[in-house]
């Protein structure tokens, strides 16, 4: 078992001033996992080996093993290959991304180039949803820095490898957080998820090969180069190791974004790190990975910690560790059907279930929310989820369907309690 | 042509076209440069960036429309996006938006006579931790509200004074005491 | 050879096919919305699942591993998947609605999701009976509907183009719409608008859909939501006849099908064939239908003295024919042949000349450079061109046409079909002084100048080959009754519900949508017949077509039924074209 998650310095935005000035950052030791990478000593695939020993697992969600998805790069054939970086972030719950281009850009850029060099692309792509336009400002101005310092561009530090770097803005579409449809909005379409097979790895930008990795995912390479593997695989929790910014919010004292090995227990987060439910009332429940995750009750937490076999057991999922902490007070009709509208209205609406199912989910909370729902109505809900799920081009509506179905098993006398007595007989 | 790009704008946008290996990925960001320049992206800027990138105004339409950031017609030169997600809305997020709603006379989604405030209701902004908070005309995060935030907020602004960004720190765990 | 099994049957398969067209290639059936054969697959729908699985391999022996039973031991995928945009591959297992209670039920759930935003439209709704999400429902969705919220509202009787209505109530998204105008047409008019359950296809505002090829997004719209502007509310489709037939608007010969009520035609819709247009036509080839009802020259017409046409019977035009032929030596007929009419009709024109002694007919092509758009518009304004010039007429431009129609020898003009001064190639006064006979279809300005008008069946009313631009030999059927067919009696006519259970009594019968004219080949034996030339074809057209396989060496092997079944034949217009 590693070390106890107290005793833990942060490693992807430790407390040092300024760090995304590139003096202060290479000062620091900064690009220096770059420079390894690019010397004699590494090779392509000694690079990925690493990273896929190291066990990144995505920060995105899916909690892919980084080093193994580039790994499934064709050999390169002389034309453009792409690295394209999720920064949409915009799963609820979820803020965490936006901590790494405020304070830390270069370690983030720094993980991107060494990727870049592994999987051999021409070009990196950096998506940053529409509303972070301060963030987009200070990714332009670190890669601007990084340009200058030659760390980007033609023949990086003389050993003949060269990439671009740019950021493309987003315009408010959760959606172009799913990895096809951000390819669509780099290309400068609707923001449709694309049908895989192809994967982006065959097919992705102008139908080249393009790997997807979220930001935190890439901003832990740099520190896998530089200790290696071992030193990653010991941070936190076995099944899911390393370091996590964890974004907390809802009902507690000290909402934010804590840098924290994974696997630390989730009442430790509530009660210790983020200081306790507020207004010292009890804790009703969370939710523990961003929206789509399925909500855990209070008395589903003990011994329950952040990684993903623990939440897994418990009936939930890591997500992207954005943890939202709910109080006694708080009513799950309500946070439910303001959960069906989010997806409702973040549909892209381009294949059926989801289109219809998110508005048909949306619109009977709100009958219930308004207290016109039967019992009847939960039943057609659960119904629904299971009409929805695994039917889709993308996984919103999963992401739509399982929030429904976990709340209202787990909150079922909740959700009668608001309902109409039946005016149907009960088959 | 009501619309024009001038020079140094088209410059621009050939820096931003020369990033990708094809006009069209410049979609959204010439939109962005449209917007920040018209105040919105009505039918008649769709069309000058359609003209201007070489491509089918119905695509700049499409785009244009799928993206609830692009302002599709003119609104007030204030735009309060109040986020009612998930966090926010367990925080308070409709408790401001409904007293700012009151405090201006509108309802989300409208634009105030004097066309200086339009509310929107919105999706989450990536703020959670911050919440209750809201975006102004789709710049500076305004996090943490309060209704008194809020009054202060909105008297600087009729005074010309757009809120400071606020930079969010990362937190530290306290160490416990045993 | 590698095979597949669907629903526990195996089936060979060569080369990569999707498993949705598969599975319709085979004749079984799936259902589906968005996929289109001609264009790129977005499996938006989600349709048509079915539950896929692939054999296991032991890793070492590359065997296929059996269970105790020595069955296959197959790796199902975890999830239903679209067979649309599903590549079949050897030993793959397959189980759709026949045979997997989870895929019908799949496929019902999701019908019940299109149709909870879809009006009940279908009593007013065109696509009524030929609409596949009727149909689908139909055959494989739920019983009722469990849906007690409000339905999505999007705005109806959008004029999209000048041909094209949108009602986006009724659209569910299938974007095959935007991909046509994308993929095939390249205006790049249509996008999807909006976001989720408010999408709907759309122009950019103020752009009007005005592509020549936009009616074919009426025929690819699987729901109502699409609808022709002149088509609409016309008529049910059930009450109509469907005749395969050939467009004769331009050189393309697209495939079309004839759409015809109480002998009306009412609309033209394309027919797919690969080797020519595939699913598609211009807008122009449909927008001619009227000239099929209206307008038409009904019984013969004779100039008796000065300018007036006055009708008159078949026998006295006939006789009128005779005496003026035998007053007149076969040198001072000029005869003008016509890229306008089929090969039949030019065949015999020629062949009734022959005998009498006139010589080889003129013909001047109709072609309008610049008017084509290498697609399916040609510059060529005529169906028959190149049929005309394997017949060996001698091909002039329209100055030396002038010039043969104006000199002294010329007395008697014979012309088929060809309104050359509508189309600018003669004056109403190049033919003062000349006695005009003229076989035609249509009043116009040239039929007017006819001392003596025949009414000849137009392409909708007979049997009769064209030869497009591209040198393919494609014929039409008869749809559309004369005066003198009958439908119960003529085995190459369809008969709808109306033509079967309606009588002359019924009020949905007009007996004057039937035209008095006569194919070719029954005016010549008739004609014929008061010259004394043995010009009979008992078999009408279809003899005539043989008779010109034997005679003409690039006709050679040409049948009625070889163009049916090969979808026309290519002819080598290369080596037998007299003149290009
Ligand atoms: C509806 C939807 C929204 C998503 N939004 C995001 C997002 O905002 N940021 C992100 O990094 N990944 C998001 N993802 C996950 C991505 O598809 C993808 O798995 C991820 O970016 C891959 O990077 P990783 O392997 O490094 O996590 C989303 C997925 C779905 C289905
Ligand atoms: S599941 Fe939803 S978001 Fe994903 S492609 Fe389908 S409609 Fe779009
Ligand atoms: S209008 Fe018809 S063809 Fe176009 S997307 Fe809708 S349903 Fe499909
Ligand atoms: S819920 Fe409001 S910013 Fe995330
Ligand atoms: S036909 Fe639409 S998903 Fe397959």
């Amino acid at each position: 078992m590693a070390a106890d998650w107290r005793s833990f310095k942060p490693v992807l935005i430790p407390d040092i001033p300024n760090l995304d000035d590139i003096d202060v950052y290479i000062k620091n030791g900064g690009y220096e996992a770059l420079k390894k990478v690019l010397s004699d000593d590494w090779t392509t695939k000694s690079v990925i080996e690493e990273v896929k020993a190291a066990n990144i697992r995505g920060r995105g969600g899916a909690g892919f093993n980084a080093g193994l998805k580039w790994s499934f790069m064709p050999e390169p054939d002389g034309g453009p290959r792409y690295l394209a970086c999720n920064g949409d972030e915009s799963e609820p719950g979820t803020f965490k991304d936006r901590m790494l281009f405020e304070y830390n850009p270069h370690l983030f850029i720094e993980g991107s180039l060494i990727a870049a060099y592994a999987m051999q692309c021409s070009t990196i792509y950096v998506y940053i949803r529409g509303e972070y336009i301060d963030w987009i400002k200070m990714m332009d101005s670190a890669l601007n820095q990084a340009y200058e310092k030659g760390f980007i561009g033609e023949n990086i530090l003389g050993s003949g490898f060269s990439v671009n770097f740019y950021t493309h803005p987003g315009a408010g579409a959760y959606i172009c957080g799913e990895e096809t449809s951000m390819l669509e909005s780099l290309e400068g379409k609707r923001g449709y998820p694309r049908v895989k097979p192809p994967f982006p790895a065959q097919k992705g930008l102008w139908g080249r090969p393009t790997t997807i990795n979220n930001i935190e995912t890439l901003a832990n390479v740099p520190l896998v180069i530089n200790n290696g593997a071992d030193w990653f695989k010991n941070i936190g929790a076995e099944n899911h190791p390393g370091p996590i910014l964890y974004g907390i919010s809802g009902h507690v004292n000290q909402p934010g974004v804590y840098e924290l090995p994974s696997g630390v227990p989730v009442l430790d987060l509530i009660d210790e790190v983020a200081g306790g439910v507020k207004n010292g009332k009890k804790l009703k429940a969370v939710i523990p990975g961003g929206s789509s995750t399925p909500v855990l009750r209070a008395d589903q937490l003990d011994g329950v910690s952040m990684d993903s076999n623990s939440l897994r057991e418990a009936g939930s999922m890591l997500g992207t560790a954005g943890l939202v902490v709910i109080d006694e007070d708080t009513d799950m009709i309500d946070l439910l059907w303001r959960i069906a509208h989010f997806y409702h209205h973040e549909s892209c609406g381009q294949c059926t279930p989801c289109r219809d199912g998110t508005g048909w989910l949306e619109k009977i909370l709100l009958k219930i929310k308004n207290g016109e729902g039967e019992v009847k109505d939960l039943d057609l809900l659960l119904d629904l989820t299971t009409q929805m799920e695994g039917r889709t081009i993308c996984a919103l509506a999963d992401a739509a369907a399982w929030p429904v179905r976990h709340t209202i098993n787990r909150f079922r006398d909740e959700f009668e309690a608001r309902c109409k007595k039946s005016v149907h007989a009960i088959a | 042509m009501k619309y024009e790009f001038t020079e140094d704008e088209l410059k621009q946008i050939e820096v931003i076209k020369a990033r990708y290996p094809e006009a069209r990925p410049a979609t959204l960001p010439v939109l962005w440069i449209a917007q920040n320049k018209f105040g919105h992206v009505e039918p008649d800027v769709q069309k000058l960036v359609a003209r201007t990138l070489g491509l089918p105004e119905a695509h700049v339409h499409g785009v244009a429309e799928f993206y609830t950031q692009y302002y599709k017609k003119e609104q007030g030169k204030f735009v309060l996006d109040v986020c009612t997600c998930l966090s926010c809305q367990i925080c308070g997020g409709y408790d401001i938006l409904h007293y700012l709603e009151d405090k201006l006379g509108i309802k989300h989604g409208e634009t105030t006579k004097d066309k200086m405030f339009t509310i929107q209701q919105v999706e989450c902004l990536g703020a959670c931790g911050y919440a209750p908070m809201m975006q102004i005309t789709n710049g500076v995060y305004v996090n943490h509200l309060t209704r008194e935030k809020v009054d202060k907020v909105i008297h600087g602004l009729k005074n010309g004074e757009m809120p400071e960004f606020e930079p969010m720190e990362m937190r530290k765990v306290k160490p416990q005491e045993n | 050879m590698p095979e597949v099994f669907i629903d526990g049957k195996s089936y060979e398969f060569e080369g990569q096919p999707k498993l949705l067209q598969f599975i319709m290639d085979e004749g079984l059936e799936l259902p589906f919305f968005c996929y289109h054969p001609s264009m790129s697959i977005p499996a938006n729908c989600r349709q048509c699942m079915v539950k896929v699985g692939q054999p296991v391999k032991d890793r070492d022996t590359g065997e296929y591993e059996l269970d105790e039973n020595g069955e296959r031991v197959i790796r199902w995928f975890p999830k239903l998947q679209t067979a649309c945009n599903f590549d079949v591959t050897d030993g793959l297992v397959v189980k759709t609605q026949e045979s997997d209670e989870l895929v019908e039920r799949a496929q019902k759930d999701n019908l019940e999701f299109i149709l909870i935003n879809h009006p009940l439209d279908c009593p007013i709704c065109d696509q009524a009976g030929e609409c596949p999400l009727q149909i689908q429902t139909y055959k494989y969705g739920p019983e009722g509907s469990r849906f007690e919220v409000k339905k999505v509202h999007k705005p109806k009787r959008v004029q999209l183009g000048p041909r094209v209505i949108l009602d986006a109530e009724r659209c569910i998204n299938c974007t095959r719409c935007t991909r046509f105008a994308d993929e095939i047409s390249k205006s790049y008019q249509l996008t999807i608008t909006k976001r989720g359950d408010k999408n709907y296809p759309t122009t950019a505002p103020g752009e009007t859909f005005d592509d020549p090829y936009s009616l074919n997004t009426v025929d690819l719209c699987p729901v109502g939501a699409l609808t022709s502007a002149d088509f609409r509310f016309r008529a049910r489709v059930w009450e109509m006849n469907q005749t395969p037939s050939i467009d004769v608007s331009n050189g393309k010969g697209c495939n079309i099908d004839i759409w015809t009520r109480d002998n009306q035609v009412l609309r033209i819709t394309p027919r797919h064939n690969p080797h020519v247009n595939d699913y598609w036509m211009p807008d122009v080839g449909r927008e001619i239908y009227p000239l099929f009802n209206d307008n038409r020259i009904s019984r013969p017409s004779v100039i008796l003295d000065g300018e007036n046409q006055i009708k008159s019977s078949w026998n006295n035009a006939i006789e009128t024919f005779g005496e003026q032929m035998e007053a007149i030596k076969p040198e001072e007929i000029l005869a003008i042949g016509s890229a306008h009419a089929s090969v039949e009709e030019n065949y015999l024109f020629a062949k009734f000349g022959n005998l009498l002694g006139i010589s080889t007919p003129l013909f001047t092509p109709h072609i309008e450079p610049g008017s084509g758009d290498g697609f399916l518009i040609t510059d060529d304004q005529a169906p028959n061109t190149n049929g005309v010039r394997l017949l060996g007429f001698e091909e002039t431009d329209s100055k030396q046409l002038k010039t043969a129609v104006k000199s002294s020898n010329a007395k008697m003009i014979l012309l088929l079909s060809d309104h050359l001064i509508d189309r600018g190639v003669l004056s109403a006064d190049d033919l003062s002084g000349k006695y005009l006979v003229m076989f035609a279809t249509n009043e116009s300005e040239t039929t007017k100048k006819a001392d003596l008008l025949f009414p000849i069946t137009c392409v909708v009313e007979h049997a009769a080959s064209y030869v497009n631009v591209d040198g393919r030999i494609q014929r039409s059927f008869p749809a559309k009754e004369t005066k003198y067919t009958n439908r119960r009696l003529d085995l190459e006519m369809t008969e709808g519900r109306l033509d079967r259970y309606g009588t002359k009594f019924d009020n949905w019968v007009t007996d004057e949508n039937k035209v008095d004219c006569l194919p070719v080949w029954d005016l010549m034996a008739l004609i014929g017949g008061r010259l004394g030339l043995d010009i009979t074809y008992e078999g009408g057209s279809r003899e005539v077509i043989k008779e010109v396989s034997q005679n003409m060496p690039a006709f050679s092997g040409v049948t009625y039924e070889r163009m049916d079944d090969e979808l026309g034949i290519e002819l080598d217009t290369e080596h037998q074209t007299v003149k290009s």
